[in-house]
């Protein structure tokens, strides 16, 4: 097991936003707008009934399982002893593994057609992160989870992830890996930056910073610098921290919004800190050390990408078995040795130990208690709020 | 007996064939036409019109509430009034860009046409070479070019050209040049053609004429060449126009383009009417940008 | 070659020239060792010398790569002489460029500027030199070359023969020193070739101006020029006025190339201050010393095919002079003004005869047995050591 002969970490991958984002979505905007409805007639919302919109499911006369995951997020799949050959051969299912998720809106932008007008993506699993995965829960596109099927799902997931608003009992959703979003530097070129108000102010980072294109960790650290909660915050709060960031913006401190290679571009020294995904930087350490993570003043931001059922999926029974298989600590402890992100399987720490004692003490792996303390987790937005502020969102971030 | 009552329909026909085949003829013009029309129709007309009727959406529609048709014509006004900046700067970029490509471009068109010789297939197939690799790859290896420890600014630096804070990335510079480079064969394929064309004896006739070479230049070369320059200048103005993979990767925040403004209201604020308002208006605002232009150049003067 | 060279420098055959100064190269063209070599090793021109009186009208004649225009060209300044100088009115022009000598060029397929209506073509020259009276000029022109209703059109719209005309006129206005013609013709019919060939001949002598002819073929070179420079390998080998050339060709390549000639081998019996005596295949003719261009022991004795007479065996011909009898008809062609015999001699060679049909003598039928003659003073001597093929198939290809 080596880690730095590949990169797995799904988020520093250079297609992450660019490719798939810059080809497709020109062609995915086409095609989706070309599926509305004609002539010039009023849409119709979106929102579905997974109880009414579902397939017969017909895992057990057909062992396979179709799983749309992010780029580079599991073990070797060649590796036949790997958790993905595993898993088919003790239960026989086929996997069909698509890593084409780059971009949780873009994947959203391909699928809200079929998913909007009921009907099937060909996918029996998608893995979102937590504000789509509510999103999409909120539409009616996700079935629920038989509760007997993934007993481990509910006995080792770990405290933190429990209880989300948008998805208290895990009804709906399974955390696949875990992250966190802080700040990096680079200790070559500069101190330390230890908040998030430093990284916005210090002059010698002056148009040498990035902060990441998603909103809700990004805004959630603006909410905090201007003294709110992102778990609860008003609107007159949002604007605040909105002009905070255009602030930032047109003073020339901040010099991109990244979602890509600012791995990168930090460890070339194009810019010299970032706001950054804790994964990420595990491995941009691997290659350069000066790469530090820091648990900047206001907090961490915590966030868990889903395993979900989308509406008529054909193997729901499989997909359950597949999550059922992955919340085995053993299992966990392999496939968190290798993507570096957060465990979210109880138990996963000790079966570390007989796969990569080195890993064991990893904050960033397994987080404790006191480390999960400042972690906070960003305000589930209503379709109103969320449109208006994703539109104020993409108007600073575009200028 | 039996013969010649063969024969008889066979001469009919022969006589027939000449308006049967007028009519196939026509037909056939028809027929080959049918699967560009089919595929105009599928993959230009409908999403076009479903484009515009998008654009007339009530803006506070979402997925979830579905869309309102309610000819709202002020998302137009809207748009214009939110994103005015964008659209210049698109504009602004794209035609810097064009100037810098027609003026590299014409020198490198002239100098393959004219005075390469044996190289001049060779040369042309290394003006093409980049298009071998993809758009992206190609955009994401300048971010390395010119980044801020690369040698571009190092070399820069030292020259005093740009002082020791300054940078490229993430500057307008990078952009244009980014757009420069990457629609270059777009100006240098049809200006080739165009000066390959010209016969070098008019050149010759024009200094033998008392043209000094730049006034000759400027009298026959350069007027034979402006249909190139016509085709040049539009096939690189209208997709650098349309253009944000440039400003994403070399450009900061504030070298956005419409282009970006589109997919951000299309993917992230999930905002189908402007994103539809904003490819209307930017559609409409090219094709009419090219009408003038073209009319203008006076191409139709031109042999 | 050292005849072509003498000839030239001597400037010998002065041809009419009427405004000629004396001695014809004072307000001439003059080209002094002039060479081009090209990179890849390629003597196009070798070491060429030629004097153009001023108002003179010169053809350069010659097959493909004989060099000829790449010496207009050179003239015109439109390529660059090795070595070698070119002097115009007195002045050397050798390192000028194109635009600043005064010399214009008819160019073959006349290379108009398509862009430009024929005014604006024609007006071209004076517009760069920024000559007053631009309109009466263009006219005038227009009207000497006849298209002054053609003014806005434009070269696409006009047909080959008036496109001729245009860059005749544009060429024309600028009032060269020296006007350059290359190949204008070649693209016409050849019916308009005669008709061009009359009209460009017509304005030469209204305007007076020198005018250099490059052409491949023989009778529009002899139709149109004062004097005629055949050229071959890169030098000149013979100059001189159309008809010397033709009755008194120093070399087997002219004699062949312009028209026809029997060369039959001789050896030289005598030489006398007015004749040498040759013997051919046994029998002994004469031919001028003037126009004897061999000192060799042997040669080839040269006669035109229409110098030749033929009648039946022991027939008395009028020619007092060389008979050669034995001769047998194999081939008889009539052409209407003339029959042309191929008459195979004693030796085995086939000699051309071209017969007027003057209705004096009756036509002579395959396998008749003639006799030859012709006068002395029509028939030339050449070099033995020269090709007797030499410009033959170059001839035929015009």
């Amino acid at each position: 097991m080596a880690p730095e002969d590949q990169a797995p970490a799904r988020r520093s991958t250079l297609s992450r936003r660019g490719l798939l984002r810059g080809g497709g979505a020109v062609a995915a905007a086409g095609l989706s707008v070309a599926a509305l409805k004609l002539p010039f007639f009023s849409v119709a919302g979106a929102a579905q009934d997974p109880a009414t919109c579902r397939a017969t499911d017909l895992s057990e006369r057909e062992r396979r399982l179709v799983i749309s995951n992010w780029t580079g997020y599991i073990d070797p799949r060649r590796n036949p002893r790997g958790t993905y050959n595993t898993f088919q051969d003790t239960t026989g299912i086929t996997v069909e593994y698509n890593d084409d998720v780059n971009d949780n809106a873009e994947f959203y932008a391909k699928v809200r057609n079929q998913l909007g007008s009921c009907e099937p993506i060909d996918r029996d699993m998608i893995v979102l992160t937590d504000w789509m995965a509510a999103r999409m829960i909120g539409l009616g596109w996700i079935q629920p989870l038989e509760r007997e099927r993934v007993p481990r799902l509910h006995e080792n997931l770990i405290d933190s992830l429990r209880g989300k608003a948008w998805d208290p009992d895990r009804t709906y959703s399974a955390p696949w890996q875990s992250g966190l979003t802080g700040i990096a530097y680079n200790a070559a070129y500069v101190d330390e930056v230890g908040s998030f108000s430093e990284l916005l102010t210090r002059s010698d980072l002056k148009g040498r910073i990035t902060l990441l294109t998603e909103m809700r960790d990004t805004m959630g650290f603006m909410l905090k610098v201007v003294g709110a909660e992102p778990e609860d915050f008003t609107e007159d709060e949002w604007y605040d921290a909105i002009d905070a960031l255009n602030r930032a913006v047109s003073d020339g401190q901040l010099r991109q919004f990244a979602g890509n290679n600012y791995l990168q571009q930090l460890a070339n020294g194009d810019i010299v800190a970032c706001e950054a995904w804790s994964g990420d930087v595990i491995q941009a350490q691997y290659d350069n050390p000066d790469i530090k993570f820091v648990v900047p003043e206001e907090g961490l931001s915590l966030w868990s990408d889903n395993m979900l059922v989308p509406n008529l999926a054909t193997h729901q029974a499989n997909a359950e078995a597949w999550i059922d298989y992955y919340y085995e600590p053993e299992v966990a402890a392999r496939l968190a040795a290798w993507v570096n992100y957060i465990c979210p399987v109880e138990g996963a720490r000790e079966a570390m130990e007989q796969v990569d004692a080195s890993l064991v003490d990893n904050p960033l792996i397994f987080p404790d208690e006191e480390f999960l303390a400042d972690t906070w987790d960003f305000m589930p937005l209503d379709d109103r709020q969320s449109q208006q502020y994703e539109g104020d969102w993409s108007d600073a971030t575009v200028g | 007996m039996t013969q010649a009552a063969q024969a008889v329909p066979e001469t009919a026909t022969l006589a027939a064939e000449p308006s049967g085949s007028r009519r196939r003829r026509g037909r056939t013009g028809y027929l080959l036409m049918l699967p560009a029309t089919l595929w105009l129709l599928l993959f230009f007309v409908v999403p076009f019109y479903s484009l515009v009727a998008t654009s007339l959406f009530d803006a506070s529609g979402s997925d979830f509430r579905g869309y309102e048709m309610t000819y709202a014509w002020g998302n137009y006004v809207d748009v214009v009034e939110a994103y005015w900046q964008p659209f210049l700067r698109s504009l602004w970029y794209a035609a810097l860009a064009t100037g810098i490509c027609l003026v590299l471009g014409y020198v490198l068109a002239y100098a393959i046409a004219f005075k390469a010789g044996r190289w001049k297939w060779l040369l042309l197939v290394l003006v093409i070479a980049p298009f071998f690799t993809s758009f992206l790859v190609r955009t994401l290896s300048w971010q390395l070019i010119l980044s801020d420890e690369g040698f571009v600014v190092d070399a820069l630096q030292f020259l005093r050209v740009l002082g020791p804070d300054d940078r490229l990335l993430a500057t307008p510079v990078a952009v244009v040049a980014g757009l420069a480079y990457n629609f270059l064969p777009f100006m240098v394929l049809p200006l080739f053609a165009s000066l390959d064309k010209i016969d070098p004896r008019l050149v010759e006739a024009s200094s033998d004429l008392y043209a000094h070479p730049f006034v000759g230049f400027w009298k026959v070369t350069w007027p034979l060449s402006l249909p190139g320059v016509v085709s040049g200048t539009l096939l690189t103005f209208i997709p650098a126009a349309g253009d944000y993979i440039n400003a994403e990767f070399l450009g900061s925040t504030n070298q956005r383009v419409i282009g970006n403004v589109i997919q951000g209201q299309f993917i992230d604020a999930n905002n189908s009417p402007v994103a539809a308002a904003l490819s209307v208006l930017l559609m409409v605002l090219i094709v009419a940008m090219v009408l003038v232009y073209v009319r203008r150049a006076g191409t139709e003067e031109l042999l | 070659m050292p005849p072509s060279a003498d000839t030239a420098a001597t400037g010998a055959p002065a041809p009419a020239a009427p405004d000629a100064g004396p001695g014809g190269s004072d307000g001439g063209l003059r080209l002094s060792s002039l060479t081009k070599r090209y990179a890849n090793g390629f003597t196009a021109v070798h070491d060429l010398d030629l004097d153009v009186p001023r108002g003179s009208f010169i053809a350069l004649l010659g097959p493909s790569g004989c060099g000829k225009t790449t010496t207009l060209r050179m003239v015109a300044g439109l390529e660059v002489p090795t070595s070698g100088r070119i002097t115009l009115a007195g002045q050397d022009i050798t390192d000028r460029r194109a635009h600043q000598r005064p010399v214009n060029t008819v160019f073959q397929n006349y290379a108009l500027f398509p862009h430009l209506d024929i005014y604006e073509n024609v007006a071209f020259g004076l517009r760069r030199r920024k000559v007053r009276d631009v309109e009466s000029k263009v006219r005038a022109m227009l009207e000497l070359v006849e298209l002054d209703s053609q003014a806005r059109k434009r070269p696409a719209q006009l047909s080959g023969g008036q496109q001729q005309r245009v860059a005749l006129a544009r060429a024309l206005i600028n009032e060269p020193e020296v006007l350059l013609l290359d190949e204008p013709l070649g693209a016409l019919d050849l019916k308009l070739r005669r008709s061009m060939q009359i009209e460009i001949k017509r304005i030469q002598v209204e305007v007076g101006l020198t005018f250099m002819h490059v052409t491949h073929d023989q009778e529009e070179a002899m139709t149109m020029a004062d004097t005629v420079a055949v050229m071959n390998g890169g030098v000149i080998e013979q100059l001189g006025a159309p008809a010397e050339l033709y009755e008194n060709p120093r070399s087997t390549f002219v004699a062949n190339f312009l028209g026809q000639s029997n060369l039959i081998e001789g050896r030289v019996l005598s030489r006398s201050a007015d004749v040498t005596t040759l013997d051919m295949h046994g029998i002994t003719v004469s031919v001028p010393t003037a126009r004897t261009h061999t000192d060799g022991d042997r040669g080839w004795i040269g006669i035109r095919p229409e110098k030749v007479l033929i009648g039946e065996e022991g027939a008395d011909l009028d020619a007092p002079g060389n008979t050669v009898p034995g001769g047998v008809v194999s081939d008889v062609s009539f052409v209407g003004v003339s029959t042309q015999y191929l008459v195979r001699m004693p030796w085995g060679q086939e000699l051309q005869v071209f017969s007027q049909n003057t209705g004096r003598t009756r036509m002579f039928t395959v396998g008749e047995k003639v006799e030859l003659s012709w006068r002395p003073e029509y028939a030339f001597c050449l070099d033995i050591n020269q090709d007797a093929a030499a410009g033959v198939d170059d001839g035929e290809t015009r």
